[in-house]
């Protein structure tokens, strides 16, 4: 019997160890400045919310979220979250209800639209599906659900011009133009690097990584020669992807490694297109190793926490005003399904109440540098558009002519990196 | 000397080691400080709680038991098929591949939908027959060729998402551009259970029911699996007889792979198998390869996994906990096993 | 050491297997230990070494009572036990299955292991290289190796569980005068078998178990029939002697040559008659193996023919063998012969020729309850063939061969077991002589190939003597042949 006991002590060990490793049990703190901290909301208690069927309050609207990755990943799905609780904030009654790690190799053997359902059935009477790759799964869901309204985040099947519309009277569309956010952290990069070389972390390959790859490009470019004052084809600007959002080992390319691997070759500041926060956390690691390297995250706004010293900022996303919007507008029904593709406000860039799209400089940024970063800001909030020709494309061929503007087609649907960038324009 | 452990005995240590589970289960909840009576409801809701939510129960109960299945087959000839996984990914590419080759011919959707259900048998059976040929003739562990493979077997479908088969101008990890509806397994209204898969896992399990239970080629497969060189001096072909085991395992994981593509998923996707080849290997060790249990433990199992999916939502309660549970009544159903035996053994 | 059990009861299930047993054993003596099988006699000794805890009842080694929790215990506490199905890990070398179980550092000293294997070696006379595989070493071999290493880890109770029945006469001799020295410097020997004759031989004092009861202690001079009184309770008769040599020719080797890494046997010409027994004598490991397997067609022979009838065999697979009517009977009935977790039934249905596609369970079931009463296998049809004793699963092995057959043949077929099996399983493969059918076996027991057969092959290091006559030899020549003398 004595083997018994350890047996089962081992198990209690385990169960320790388990429990240790299970933090979405207590809420994280809220990291927003922007947001007063949300009430943690005990699981228990949670539950003993009156369920949709007998709404207790009339007004209580209650929306969801599927997030395609944690709800804290410090990017992308962190800052949906965070707009959920934005919107809980300022609109009276909104309740909101999600679920994260939504894709294939975290929850095997569900689709979005099934854990959609899930959401339903808990009360939801909009739900967000927050990820491009959700797109199959949102439209079957709202044809197969036409009292539910389903925003798809980045996607383009309510956009009339589009090359994908679908007509869906319940699907609508949102989206950031971060080609702005890309911009401006391009051009933080390109006044910072002493290398003249910025590496640039990718995601998968699609039209949308595609145009912020780009932007960020167009952004370095301009600040490296109008500024600085220096020859456009000695700057170096290398694309790798790593294949998904974030990493999934086995899988995807670890970031970690590419992020290394940068840094290792004489690249001196890298910009994260994923939204996971590994390029900031090597950064860290080097100049702790004594190599003068900078980072620029992406996606959310707490995203320099992680290591402000080598931090030169981050663009990123504020979804929480429209989402308020649609759902006010679902409460008065009024609502109507459209294409939005949101730019910052440019009287205050950091308007967490305004502006969909900003970029909050980080603590490595130099002073000369963010002087000039502001200038480069008030230029944009003036009307300069980096996407006017002459542009070509990386194989050669022409983009834009002299003096032509592209069209917002033209800028979504990218086909392919721009000359003067190194990396992959499709996946082969 | 008579054996003394009745079925009596057997079904009280059985039940101690459902507790035993429970209450692991329970005090990892309980640590993660959460109510572990309202995640047991809330599992039991979100599984059984509508017809939505059983069909969806169904939906993954099918691929698990024909999973099952074919692992009962390996289990049976002494194999540890841990390649099944990559069998599953492999039947789901050969279903995609030939579903891309032909949704645009003239063949009725019914005939190209059979034909993808073959696709996907001979896919599991392929990726099988290396695993097999390896162990049989290159003397390498199933276990060990079959991590490989199923290591591949990834590395394949990945290379095939974002290349050959990606969407037109993405490559995503959404998968491949699903096929049109009228290649979809057609399901129950308003349901996403088919009628059709739900045929094949209840006969697939039906075959192997009477084939391990009551054929020669069960038995044979079992003396295989028993003893190897008293099979062989008994005259059995011994490797014929493995190689039918991984084939025939291989065939049901590459329908499972079928059923995934062609009624779930409705296109290729990175982790199509969605683990339920690890999963069936657990099912078939909790039931300790007896056929007869194979069916209630995977709708059990299934339903865990979909029942789960509340978790997070309600309760913000990670939905790895079902794998928690799963995992931890296996371990107790063997550690009871060991227990029963020890007592029984001294008595 | 003076062991002393002490009122042992152990009950498996139902079974009492021990019932009340005290039996105390001064040091320095070589304790007997008889009984039939299934006597209780391995279930006392395993309750003395640990693998079984007695039920009730009380151990003293010294006089000091012990609990012996397990066989690690046990020799910790001196006592060690060879067992009758020698107990090693067999993909390992020999050195390594020494060092298991050794008390000692991290790191296993093989330079002082085989430096004391060397010396054992030495004084036993036994000759096992210390690099060679446990699976490449014949049942006898692996005793050697065991009770070296039981020596080896500090044993001072020797228990030795039917020790003679892999070994050839020579290395008996040796082992025992090995245990006679050993009894002279105090270590206390038990000494369990069914053999009259060595119990007679080797024994200071013998106790009798008759089921699971200790019946009676008996001090030489011993009186055979007083010992066979108590073993079973009755007067055994001998059984007759009746010979079914057809010199018809059936089955008929030229010039067959067999090698294999350890030994190569060359040229060896037989033509075996219908109803003929051959006796394969010599030492463990002497080739008798091969030549079996080569006739089973399990190992291919390097040169020369096998001809079955005018049937050519040579080079043609093993079933071809079976389906042509020749079986192969292996000794170690667990590892080859049956298969543990499948019922009797399911042997019997494995065994017979397959009939359709599904099992007919029914008639399975009746053909097994009717070999189990022909067989007089103490089981029933559901039972599992791990469960049964020794002798019962040798019983199953004879029923599962098939009738007719051509020519059967059998590796040790009574080893370990008691006189009355040994004469009723001889009494069931002669009613297959009268049939036709020839037999090849091999044993250790001179006394058996000489009583069975009709001619006698001897093997030594892999040569082959030509046929002799079991009437016209003796076991003193066949003695002699077998240590070499002749070749």
């Amino acid at each position: 019997m004595k083997r018994t006991w350890f047996v089962l002590s081992v198990l209690l060990v385990l169960a320790v160890l388990l429990a240790a490793c299970q933090p979405a049990a207590t809420p994280a703190p809220t990291t927003v400045p922007t947001q007063p901290p949300a009430e943690p909301t005990k699981p228990v208690e949670s539950t003993k919310a009156p369920e949709a069927t007998q709404p207790a309050q009339p007004q209580e609207f209650v929306f969801g979220m599927l997030l395609v990755g944690p709800y804290n990943d410090h990017g992308w799905s962190e800052a949906h979250y965070n707009a959920g609780l934005y919107v809980e904030q300022k609109v009276p009654g909104a309740k909101m209800i999600y679920i994260d790690k939504v894709n294939s190799a975290d929850r095997p053997g569900t689709t979005p639209e099934q854990l959609a359902e899930d959401l339903v059935s808990k009360g939801a009477k909009l739900v967000i599906f927050n990820s491009d790759d959700m797109k199959d799964g949102a439209e079957a869901f709202a044809k197969a659900h036409p009292e539910i309204i389903v925003i798809h985040a980045s996607g383009d099947g309510a956009w009339k011009e589009g090359k994908n519309y679908r007509g869906l009277p319940n699907l609508g569309n949102v989206m950031g133009r971060m080609e702005y956010g890309k911009m401006i952290a391009g051009c933080a990069a390109a006044l910072t690097t002493k290398t003249g070389q910025i590496g640039y972390l990718g995601p998968l390959i699609n039209d949308e990584t595609r145009r912020l790859a780009a932007a960020t490009y167009l952004g370095a470019r301009y600040c490296w020669s109008e500024y600085l004052g220096k020859d456009p084809a000695q700057l170096k600007f290398k694309v790798t992807w790593i294949g998904f959002w974030f990493n999934i080992p086995g899988v995807t390319s670890d970031p970690t490694q590419v992020a290394d691997d940068f840094f290792n070759s004489g690249y001196d500041v890298v910009i994260s297109g994923i939204d996971t926060t590994e390029a900031l956390a090597e950064a860290k690691k080097f100049q702790g190793q004594g190599k003068e390297v900078r980072a620029i995250p992406y996606d959310y706004i707490g995203a320099c926490k992680e290591g402000e010293e080598v931090c030169l900022g981050v663009p990123y996303f504020n979804w929480g005003p429209m989402y308020a919007k649609y759902v006010q507008e679902a409460i008065a029904g009024t609502w109507k399904p459209s294409w939005d593709w949101v730019g910052p406000d440019w009287n205050d860039i950091n308007n967490p109440d305004t502006s969909h799209v900003g970029f909050v400089k980080g603590a490595a940024l130099s002073a000369d540098a963010s002087a000039q970063l502001d200038k480069f800001i008030s230029e944009l909030a003036g009307g300069l558009n980096l996407w006017k020709g002459p542009l070509n494309f990386q194989d050669g061929t022409p983009f834009l002519k002299e003096g032509e503007v592209a069209t917002d087609f033209q800028v979504w649907y990218l086909p392919q990196l721009l000359e003067g960038m190194e990396g992959q324009s499709v996946s082969q | 000397m008579v054996r003394t452990s009745s079925r009596w005995t057997n079904f009280v240590f059985q039940l101690l080691a459902i507790v035993l589970a429970l209450a692991f289960t329970s005090l990892v909840m309980v640590l993660a400080k959460a109510n572990p009576l309202e995640a047991y409801r809330n599992i039991v809701v979100g599984s059984l709680g509508s017809i939505n939510k059983f069909s969806d129960v169904l939906v993954a109960w099918v691929p698990l038991l024909l999973a099952t299945s074919g692992l009962l087959v390996t289990y049976t000839a002494g194999l540890w098929n841990i390649g099944v996984e990559g069998q599953i990914t492999l039947g789901a590419i050969f279903t995609t591949w030939a579903l891309r080759v032909l949704q645009d011919s003239t063949l009725s959707p019914g005939l190209i939908i059979v034909i993808g259900f073959l696709s996907g048998a001979l896919g599991g059976m392929l990726w099988a027959s290396v695993v097999a040929f390896l162990r049989i003739y290159g003397g390498v562990n199933e276990i060990f060729g079959g991590l490989g493979m199923n290591f591949v077997a990834t590395a394949l479908t990945i290379w095939l998402i974002f290349g050959p088969w990606k969407r037109p101008g993405i490559g995503s990890m959404s998968g491949t551009e699903p096929f049109k509806e009228t290649l979809w397994l057609p399901t129950f209204a308003g349901l996403r259970i088919s009628p059709w898969s739900l045929v094949i896992g209840i006969i697939g399990i039906a075959v192997i029911y009477i084939l391990l239970q009551g054929t020669y080629f069960g038995l044979k497969l079992k003396a295989v699996g028993r003893n190897r060189r008293a099979a062989f001096l008994l005259g059995i072909p011994t490797t014929q007889y493995m190689w039918a085991a991984f084939l025939l395992c291989g065939l049901f994981a590459g329908l499972a792979g079928a059923v995934q593509v062609l009624g779930v998923y409705h296109r290729l996707i990175p982790s199509i198998s969605s683990g339920y080849g690890f999963l069936g290997m657990l099912v078939a060790m909790l039931i300790n390869y007896q056929p007869a249990w194979a069916a209630p433990v995977a709708m059990f199992f299934a339903a865990l996994n979909i029942g789960s999916i509340q978790l997070p939502i309600v309760m913000k309660l990670d939905s790895t906990l079902s794998g928690v549970l799963q995992g931890a009544l296996v371990l107790a159903v063997l550690l009871m096993d060991g227990v029963r035996q020890r007592l029984l053994r001294r008595r | 050491m003076n062991v002393e059990l002490i009122n042992i009861h152990k009950w498996f299930g139902p079974v009492h297997a021990n019932d009340g047993i005290t039996l105390r054993i001064p040091s320095g003596v070589i304790q007997g230990l008889l009984g039939e099988n299934g006597a209780g006699k391995s279930t006392l000794m395993k309750i003395l070494s640990g693998f079984y805890q007695a039920d009730e009842g009380e151990i003293r080694l010294d006089g000091k009572p012990v609990k012996i929790e397990s066989p690690a215990d046990a020799i910790r506490h001196g006592v060690g036990m060879l067992h009758q199905d020698p107990l090693d890990f067999p993909p390992m070398r020999v050195v390594d299955n020494l060092l298991i179980g050794h008390r000692g550092g991290l790191f296993p000293n093989r330079a002082e292991a085989i430096r004391a294997m060397q010396d054992l070696q030495a004084r036993f006379g036994f000759n096992i290289d210390p690099y060679a595989y446990v699976d490449s070493l014949t049942v006898g071999e692996r005793q050697q190796l065991e009770i070296m290493r039981l020596l080896w880890l500090g044993a001072r109770v020797l228990i030795l569980d039917e020790p003679t029945t892999g070994i050839s006469a020579n290395q008996k001799e040796k082992l025992f005068a090995t245990l006679r020295a050993l009894a002279e410097q105090g270590m206390t020997v038990i000494f369990v078998s069914h053999k009259l004759e060595e119990v007679e031989e080797l024994c200071h004092r013998v106790a009798v178990l008759r089921q699971g009861k200790l019946v009676g202690e008996v001090e030489p001079p011993y009186r055979t029939e007083d010992l066979v009184k108590l073993m079973f309770g009755k007067v055994v008769l001998p059984e007759d002697k009746t010979h079914f040599d057809s010199k018809e020719s059936l089955f008929r080797l030229e010039n067959l040559s067999i090698e294999d890494y350890r030994l190569q046997i060359r040229n060896v010409n037989l033509t075996v008659h219908r109803g003929e027994v051959i006796g394969l004598a010599g030492m463990e490991g002497s080739g008798q193996r091969q030549f079996l397997q080569a006739c089973a067609g399990i190992i291919r022979p390097v040169a020369g023919e096998i001809y079955l009838g005018e049937k050519r065999l040579t080079g043609r697979p093993y079933r071809e063998f079976l389906e042509a009517g020749i079986t192969y009977v292996p000794a170690a009935r667990l590892e080859e012969g049956l298969i543990p977790g499948l019922t009797l039934t399911e042997h019997f249905v494995l065994a017979e020729p397959q009939n359709g596609f599904v099992v007919n369970r029914q008639k399975a079931e009746v053909l097994t309850t009717q070999r189990i009463a022909d067989f007089s296998i103490k089981g029933v049809p559901s039972s599992t063939v791990e469960s049964l004793s020794g002798g019962n699963q040798q019983r199953a092995l004879l029923a599962m061969l098939r009738q007719p057959l051509s020519v059967i043949l059998l590796e040790h077929p009574t080893r370990g077991l008691d006189i009355e099996s040994t004469i009723w399983i001889w009494g069931k493969l002669k009613e297959r002589c009268r049939q036709g059918t020839a037999i090849i076996f091999t044993s250790a027991d001179l006394e058996e190939i000489l009583h069975y057969s009709d001619r006698i092959l001897v093997f030594f290091g892999g040569k082959v003597s030509q046929p002799i006559e079991a009437t016209k030899t003796s076991v003193e020549e066949l003695g002699q042949l077998i240590g070499g003398k002749g070749f």
